[in-house]
């Protein structure tokens, strides 16, 4: 690739080097960089759409897990936690019990729903039931002692722990969830729209730290974005 | 009960109300202010016409003193009696509002003690915060205990953490919540059998909390009268015995008669001066070696005399010094620039013989694990072996002529050595840092303290330094007095807590200092010729030994009467056998 000189914007010189081998990417894989996003994350309607377009084939079987997946996912997020272990079971039998992690981080979105709605000694309750038996494992004792701390505070957003409380972390849990079901299919753990950010992200890195102010600043997707 | 009133006829003041005795102290406690505010004083009521200080010099409060004297009556379990003295005197141990604060801990009121904390008046909020806290915590481990988590949960949500502080504590408690082994691990346990020691352990560490005009602290009384007894410990210079002796009937005052001064023994076997000597580490035994080229072991018995064990011979040269092993079961003698022995305590044997080809050996002593020993080289390099005479290691020589001596930490960290004539390097095995002593004077020989801090430096111009070595060296102390301007002569440590130094000297005296002080405390004469070594029993604080130019080793002790004194005499003829030449010196320092 030629190295482009002469203008002081390092960053448009790379667009410009990279433009010029833009042409060997085909429709058909662009294509299947949307759908795969659509996919990984229950489009369901757009996906159809999509595929109605494109004239794309459909992939076997896709519309029936997207389905159930999406409900699982929705259940999480929106405060059924519960609803949501029995249908991942369901639907991937053992998935749980291969993943203690992210049982015990289902577990713990429970938990917290029934903190969020003051049901504090039911919350006690199933605290001493359901997640007590995971503190014999030495790496779960810190995060078991976080949670247990919501319950001793009358105003849990203003604990130390507050951040347990969030939405990122309900989408963190459920992002895995998403994961743990599509590697059970096979599928990837990252749509490739993802992936390809991340490698953009991790290149440039590399050559910043290479080439310091010669080469591109790291990747900022939102930067990208409004360019 | 006499003393105060005697009109009033004694019924009365047994059948004293508790409603009487609330009025006296509340009249009291309204003068008390019961707050941080430094000085305190209750001034007594008109009635009772006693003064408000005790003592002669004037300086203890009546009241603080009876205060502790009650408090320190019931810690001994002299209830009635505590209680007696609070109403005799009119001065209650606490005030009312602290004794109704005291009742309800130890019953497990919880929310009336923490009004009555409130009541007490402590200025500091977040010292009432932190009493509050650990009655609560308190609170919240009963509850536990009686299986009611519901309701320590609550305690935990509305009544600790609103308190806004301690917040490790709260996640502590909140864990105990769900795991009930936290509550073990946290030091919190078997409070259903022994619920009433805790509370009382409770109110210990309340008292952390409250000014102790307030609430008095524990075995206070105790305190006061070690420090007392610690002091006059501190000050007796003479102190050589152990701290079982010391009474609380009259000050503590050692007379000289607690050092060794007396000669009991002298010991004559040797056909030569004598150079060296040294106990054995656990004082059973000690070692001697002389100019006629032997060494002898001898062994101290019970009733403090010595016998010969084992001559050592074998060396074709003067010997200059040994060393004792860690265990004391092996002795290392060193010949004048010649060959070092290693022998058995038991036997006598001599084990092995090290020697390096064409140099001739200095001095010898061993690695604080007993497998390894060094030993100087004329060369002036320091060689290392293990017990079967492999060379280990060597180390470099230093520039200096007069001494090779080496001493090692106990633990194994730091070598201490010569580094120039006047200077000795500290060097720390682990760390790899050096340390250094410089002194003005040349250096002639070294010695580390027991306890491994303290090295005492002998120098050529007639003095004995004391460094300090567990940081940074630092010159503590100097210690002068003995002659000393030809030969190498030594000090020592000794005495109970090593609290004196001990030398020769060149003018066949032993010299004996205070090591804190510095001052000379004893000078014994009795040896006709230079004193050259000196040894402190480490088991017995009250025998010495000496070793002179004059061929003898003598051993003091304490003064004994005469009476006793020959009767001694007469048991160490018999135990000892043919060892001394037979005449037992019991000089106060003025015959030959």
């Amino acid at each position: 690739m030629a190295m482009a000189t002469g203008t002081t914007d390092s960053d448009h010189n790379w667009q410009m080097a990279a433009s010029a081998g833009i042409n060997t990417i085909s429709d058909t894989d662009v294509h299947n960089i949307v759908l795969s996003y659509l996919m990984h994350n229950c489009f369901k309607e757009t996906a159809e759409a999509f595929l109605a377009c494109t004239g794309m084939n459909q992939p076997v079987d896709y519309l029936v897990d997207m389905e159930k997946r999406k409900t699982i996912l929705h259940s999480a997020l929106e405060g059924n936690a519960l609803k949501a272990i029995e249908l991942a079971e369901q639907l991937v039998p053992n998935l749980l019990t291969d993943n203690k992690d992210l049982h015990f981080d289902l577990l713990s979105l429970h938990f917290i729903d029934l903190i969020r709605s003051q049901k504090i000694n039911e919350a006690l309750e199933f605290g001493q039931t359901k997640l007590t038996p995971f503190g014999d494992v030495h790496k779960y004792v810190e995060k078991l002692e976080d949670f247990v701390t919501l319950l001793a505070y009358e105003e849990p957003e203003k604990s130390p722990i507050f951040h347990l409380l969030s939405p990122e972390y309900r989408e963190n849990v459920a992002d895995n969830l998403n994961r743990a079901i599509l590697a059970h299919g096979n599928l990837p753990g990252y749509s490739s729209m993802e992936r390809l950010i991340q490698q953009t992200t991790v290149v440039r890195h590399f050559l910043h730290q290479e080439l310091g102010k010669d080469g591109p600043p790291p990747f900022s997707l939102k930067a990208f974005l409004n360019n | 009960m006499g003393g105060l009133d005697d009109d009033e006829p004694p019924a009365k003041r047994l059948k004293s109300s508790s409603a009487e005795l609330r009025s006296l102290s509340n009249s009291i406690s309204l003068v008390v202010p019961i707050g941080c505010s430094g000085d305190t004083m209750a001034r007594p009521l008109p009635s009772q016409g006693k003064e408000d200080m005790v003592g002669s010099k004037g300086v203890i409060k009546r009241v603080e003193f009876v205060r502790i004297i009650t408090k320190a009556l019931y810690s001994l379990g002299y209830e009635r009696s505590g209680a007696i003295l609070e109403e005799e005197s009119s001065i209650p141990l606490y005030s009312p509002v602290v004794n109704l604060f005291r009742k309800h801990v130890l019953d497990g009121n919880w929310d009336e003690s923490l009004s009555a904390l409130h009541k007490i008046g402590l200025v500091d909020e977040n010292l009432l915060n932190s009493a509050a806290f650990l009655i609560l915590e308190q609170k919240f481990f009963e509850l536990l205990e009686m299986d009611r988590s519901v309701d320590a949960l609550s305690t935990l949500r509305s009544e600790i953490t609103p308190l806004g502080i301690n917040e490790k504590r709260v996640r502590e408690l909140a864990s105990c919540l769900i795991s009930p082994s936290r509550c073990v691990l946290l030091g919190f346990s078997n409070l259903g059998i022994d619920a009433s020691n805790s509370r009382h352990k409770l109110l210990e560490a309340l008292q952390r909390f409250l000014p102790p005009t307030v609430m008095i602290p524990e075995r206070r009384l105790e305190n006061l009268v070690e420090q007392a007894l610690y002091l006059q410990k501190e000050s007796c210079v003479f102190h050589n015995s152990l701290d079982s002796s010391l009474s609380l009937y009259s000050d503590h005052q050692c007379g000289k008669d607690q050092l060794p001064s007396f000669t009991t023994q002298v010991l004559g076997e040797h056909h030569d001066e004598v150079w060296f000597l040294q106990f054995s580490n656990l004082g059973k035994y000690l070692a001697s070696s002389s100019n006629d080229k032997s060494a002898i072991i001898w062994e101290v018995h019970e009733d403090g005399g010595l016998s010969l064990k084992h001559k050592l011979v074998g060396h074709q040269k003067a010997v200059s010094m040994v060393a004792w092993s860690p265990d004391d079961s092996q002795l290392l003698t060193c010949g004048t620039e010649e060959v070092v022995r290693r022998w058995d305590a038991q036997s006598g044997q001599c084990l092995h013989i090290y020697e390096k080809t064409g140099l001739g050996l200095t001095s010898c002593g061993w690695f604080p694990d007993g497998k390894q020993l060094f030993s100087g080289v004329a060369d002036r390099s320091i060689c290392i072996w293990d017990l079967d005479g492999k060379e280990m290691d060597s180390w470099k020589g230093q520039r200096t002529n007069i001494t090779s001596d080496v001493a090692i930490t106990e633990d194994g960290s730091q070598i201490i050595r010569m580094y120039r004539d006047n200077v000795i390097v500290l060097f720390n095995k682990e760390t790899e840092m050096k340390k250094l002593i410089e002194e003005e004077q040349t250096i002639t020989s070294f010695t580390l303290s027991q306890d491994n801090n303290h090295l005492l430096v002998d120098l050529l111009n007639q003095e004995i330094h004391l460094w300090s070595i567990k940081d940074d060296p630092k010159l503590v102390n100097r210690y002068k007095g003995h002659k000393r301007s030809r030969y190498v002569i030594r000090s020592c440590f000794g005495g109970i807590e090593q609290a004196f130094i001990a030398s020769g000297s060149e003018d066949s005296q032993v010299y004996i200092w205070h090591r804190k002080s510095g001052n000379l405390v004893e000078t014994l004469p009795g040896h006709s010729g230079a004193v050259n070594c000196i040894s402190w029993n480490p088991s017995n604080p009250h025998m010495l030994a000496s070793a002179s130019d004059d061929h003898t080793i003598r051993i003091w002790g304490l003064p004994i009467k005469k009476k006793a004194a020959a009767a001694a005499a007469a048991d160490l003829k018999l135990n000892n056998g043919t060892c001394s030449n037979g005449v037992i010196h019991l000089c106060n320092g003025n015959s030959k």
